[in-house]
Order: C-alpha cells, then structure tokens, then sequence
C-alpha cells in the first residue's frame, strides 16, 4: 500500500456521506425496486473513490478487498483511522482504477450484511486529487457524447435498414448490400431480421477482424476433410449458443457465423473475400425466420450435439489436433475427500468403460457431472 | 440485463417521462415535486433519456427551476442541467435558452453541491462563441475565491474551471482585481436569516 497521500487526510464527515433518509410518500408508479432518499446524482457527486462504512473492526480487510475487487481493480485502500466510526466498526476507503467499478461496487456493497455489520457505501470525491477531477468529467463529458452520437446513428441506420428491407427482394444476397454499402450497415441489414433493438447498440461499434487462428487449424489438417471441418466447427460455437440460450430470443448459429466468417476476409481482401463469402455453403442471405422454425432448428441442433457428444467429438472445445489423451478433465471438489470419492467413480466408471457398449453411458455421466459445477 | 430492459422498452421510457413531467406540472404539492424534479434530474444523467427529455422541454422545466425559493428545487434543477450539459446537443440548447446568467446565479447558493454543479454546467456551457458570457469578472474572481477553499471538490473543480476555460491573463488580472479596487461578491452567499 502507498504511502498516504496529502489529499488522502481529510478526515471531515460530508453531508453526503450520510445516508439520508428514505421517501416513503412516492406513488405506486414511481416506486423504484429499491426504496431509496429524494436525491440527484451528478458527475459531481460520483468519484472512483468509495468510503465503506460499518465494517466490523474484526481484521477483515482482506475480505472486504476481495469483495470489492469482485467489481474491479482496487488501486489503493485504507482504513480511515480517524474518521469517527460506530463502536466496533471500521471506516474504509478504497480506491478502485475506474469510476464505473466504483459505481458497481457501490451499488451491490451497499446496505449488504458483511460479516455481521451492515455495510454503508457511499462516494467519497474529496480524496480525488485535481487530476482525478479532471478526468473525472471529461471522460463523462466523453461518454455522453458518444452515446448520444452513437443512438443518433443507430437510429438513422435502422431506418436505413428498414426502407432497404422493403425496397430491396425479399431474400437480398449477401454480395449486393456488401457491395453497395460500408461494413457496418451490410452487417447491420444481414442481422435485421435476427437481432433485436438492445443488440443493436454493439453493431456501432468497429467490428474486429477475427484472428487469424480461428479457421486455419481445421482447414489445414489434413487429417480432416471437409464435412469434419463443418462439425467441429459447430461444435466449438455450442457453448456460444448455449449462453445465447439464456437469451429471449434465440439467434440461429448459422446465421449469425455467416456473416462473422465472411467479414474477415473482407477486411483484408475487398473483392476477393466477396466472392468467397458467397462461394461459401453456409453464408445463408438474411431472411425473416419464424420463431416455430428457429425452435426447431436450435431442437435439432442440440440433438446432433449430443449425437456428436456420444462419438466423443462434442464434448470439447479445445482444437482437436493429433492424439487425445486417455484420461478425463478432472474436477476440483473443492474437499479433499470429496475428491478422492470423485476419483474412485471416476476410475470404476473407466474400467467399465472398456467394455465398448456401455461406453455411451460413461459419456453422458461425465457431460452431467461437469453440467453441476 | 438491464440495459435490454431499458433498450427494450424505449416508446415505454418516453410515456413514464410523460408522466413524470405532466405530474410535475399539475400537483401542487411541494413533496410531489421535488421527488419528479430529482428524478428527472437523473435521468438526465443517462445519455440515452437525452433525446426524450429535450424533446419534453425538460431543459426549460430545470431553467425555471433555478430562480424557485425552495433550496431543494435550485439544487435539483442545476443537477439536472450539469447532467443534461454534458451533451453538445443539450449544452446548444441551453445556451438558446438565455440560461447563462441563471446558471452563474446558482454559484452564490448556500449547498455546496449546488454550487458544485453550477461549476461544472458553467464548465460544459463555455464554448468558444459563449465564453464572454460565462467568463466574466465576476465569474472569474469567484472561481479563484473557491479555488482556496477548505472544501476539496470546491477546490478541485474551481481549479480546473480556472485551469481549462481560462486564460492566464484572465486568471492573472481577476488576481490583481480582487486585491485592488473592484471586488466583486458573485459566490458569497447572504447569511441566513
């Protein structure tokens, strides 16, 4: 830790670091999910740094950084000796590297019961220095424009989009809205039909060229052919589709890895990795999908996975290159009993293994297993 | 999550600004108020409210706020236009407004934190057309006065108003003023009676 700082020596209670009373008068429909006090935030207001009160003074420093860290880099912290505090309880201040993992930390470390005390979170911008000021409101000042600048530009691109959706056919091709328009606004009307509004703010965003590493490994082994390279590939985005999953609307993998493998070639190439994009089998042109039809599709997939998973091939997400080693990822129990437990099952269920039948079962007793953690 | 729930529900978020803002205009009780003041004050704070709250003339509700008695209404309301400032489009709109003296008015207040958010609304409203405006002698001296404050964020803000919209001359002969013949009491605030 940092030898103090001068700024880091005031010791005054500020009205803000009181919390203030809660209002109970508002109308049902101005209820917030948290009951919280009449008050306004401003830039002003807000600081990278936070001061934690009513932290038991039972030498749990560590484990409130720990806690804090959960929300981002803590650059410095100490305790605030001479600030008054409550009998039994300490005052921290912490100083995390950004502003918003301030704001998340003290969002979620407010008013949480932390090892019997209640925690009070509050900013603490006097122990910002001139510079932390500075910066505090300019990278504000920043942010709100770009936002703003960008919402303005997405809203005249989905327009955009909406009047190409109907004056264009009805099944466009990937090569005329490339060809006509700049990368952001092809990759925006290829996905119109797929993506929703919320997922529309990121396209504004300058869309990296994928690494090089992504394809080249399956293409170029040669132990590979064609049809293998397809379901490999599948099978690495699985884990992609399963967090998708958890999103209302499902997006169909294919679609969305279309437009994905044949932007970078774009990038490097122009024209030639054009007509390779359209070459390729799978670059489905953006249509409307009905949502029967993507439940099916993700229904099917998922049992092809699974057939996969039974062949062995699904069940991982590594580059499958040269010989796979016998034994299985193991898993930490987090108890040493526990583990040896885990092992013994493990090794019965590789011995029964060997009899090629109930090879199968061990598959899907080793998917669940790792499914619980 | 929270960001598809706002995204989401975007014609939604307009009708509750609606809302708030009609609330605003037809309750008569002071509580009522002050509670729609602070909470279209932060939403003023997210950049993507922006457009609806230009749109419901929020700008002008904030300005006519400022010249309120109630300390409440004045802090929110200079809240709320720090808030709004930030933004170019917002900050154009508020200079046609004629808010300049109003917002400089703010700095005399008694609550530090309105004062705090004059300075940074004054900060974000100094552009090169509008500097003659919202840096005069006044202003200037002001601004050197807080920046030997005890407070540290009074300080701290003052210095870097006087530091990134000043010139050293201008800082220089605001200086030489105070000490000599035209003290101004712009940011001294009456006592309380």
């Amino acid at each position: 830790m940092a030898a103090p700082v001068s700024s880091w020596s005031t010791t005054e209670v500020y009205k803000h670091h009181e919390q203030q009373t809660i209002c109970p008068s508002r109308p049902k429909y101005r209820e917030g999910r948290r009951p919280k006090a009449v008050k306004v935030y401003t830039i002003n207001l807000e600081s990278r740094y936070l001061m934690v009160q009513g932290v038991p003074a039972i030498g749990v420093m560590t484990e409130l950084i720990q806690l804090s860290a959960l929300y981002g880099v803590v650059e410095e912290y100490r305790v605030l000796d001479e600030y008054p505090a409550e009998e039994f309880t300490e005052v921290y201040l912490i100083k995390f590297q950004k502003l918003t993992s301030a704001r998340a930390a003290k969002r979620r470390m407010d008013e949480i019961s932390f090892f019997g005390g209640l925690l009070h979170v509050c900013y603490a911008p006097e122990y910002e220095t001139l510079e932390d000021t500075r910066l505090k409101i300019q990278d504000r000042r920043r942010y709100v424009n770009r936002t703003t600048k960008n919402k303005a530009k997405e809203e005249a691109d989905q327009e955009e989009d909406h009047m190409k959706l109907k004056l264009s056919d009805p099944v466009p091709s990937l090569g005329t809205t490339s060809s006509g328009d700049d990368q952001m606004s092809s990759y925006n009307s290829s996905n119109v039909g797929t993506l929703s509004s919320s997922h529309g703010r990121y396209l504004e965003f300058p869309l990296l060229p994928l690494p090089p590493q992504e394809v080249p490994p399956y293409r170029h082994a040669p132990s590979y052919d064609q049809s293998y390279f397809y379901q490999a590939n599948k099978c690495r985005t699985t884990p992609t589709e399963d967090k998708m999953g958890s999103l209302p609307n499902a997006i169909d993998t294919k679609q969305q890895q279309a437009p994905k493998a044949s932007r970078a070639p774009l990038y490097t190439e122009g024209d030639k990795g054009l007509v390779k994009s359209v070459n390729r089998p799978y670059a489905a042109p953006p249509r409307f999908v009905p949502r029967t039809t993507h439940l099916e599709n993700k229904k099917r997939k998922m049992v092809e996975v699974s057939e996969d998973s039974l062949f062995g091939i699904g069940d991982t997400n590594e580059i499958l290159i040269g010989p796979k080693l016998p034994d299985q990822p193991k898993m930490d129990m987090e108890d040493a009993s526990l583990n040896t437990t885990a092992d013994i099952i493990r090794n019965t269920l590789k011995k029964v293994a060997s009899v090629p039948e109930v090879k199968p079962t061990d598959k899907t007793k080793a998917t669940k297993a790792r499914r619980r953690i | 999550m929270s960001e598809m729930r706002l995204s989401a529900t975007g014609s939604d978020r307009f009708k509750y600004l609606q809302m708030l803002v009609t609330e605003f205009q037809d309750t008569d009780s002071d509580e009522a108020k002050e509670q729609v003041l602070a909470n279209l004050a932060n939403f003023a704070y997210d950049p993507r409210n922006l457009e609806d709250l230009r749109t419901l003339q929020v700008i002008e509700l904030f300005l006519d706020m400022l010249t309120e008695e109630n300390e409440n209404f004045v802090e929110f309301g200079i809240g709320g236009l720090c808030n709004l400032s930030m933004d170019r489009g917002c900050r154009d709109q508020i200079l046609q407004s004629e808010a300049i003296p109003l917002v400089i008015g703010c700095l005399s207040s008694r609550r530090e934190e309105t004062v705090l958010s004059a300075i940074t609304t004054l900060m974000n409203l100094t552009t090169a057309a509008s500097r003659v405006q919202t840096i005069n002698e006044a202003v200037l001296q002001c601004m050197l006065r807080f920046s030997i404050s005890e407070s540290p964020r009074l300080h701290n803000l003052a210095s870097v108003f006087l530091q990134d919209c000043c010139t050293e001359e201008q800082v220089a002969r605001a200086e030489a003023q105070m000490q000599g013949h035209h003290p101004t009491a712009l940011g001294i605030p009456l006592p309380k009676d």
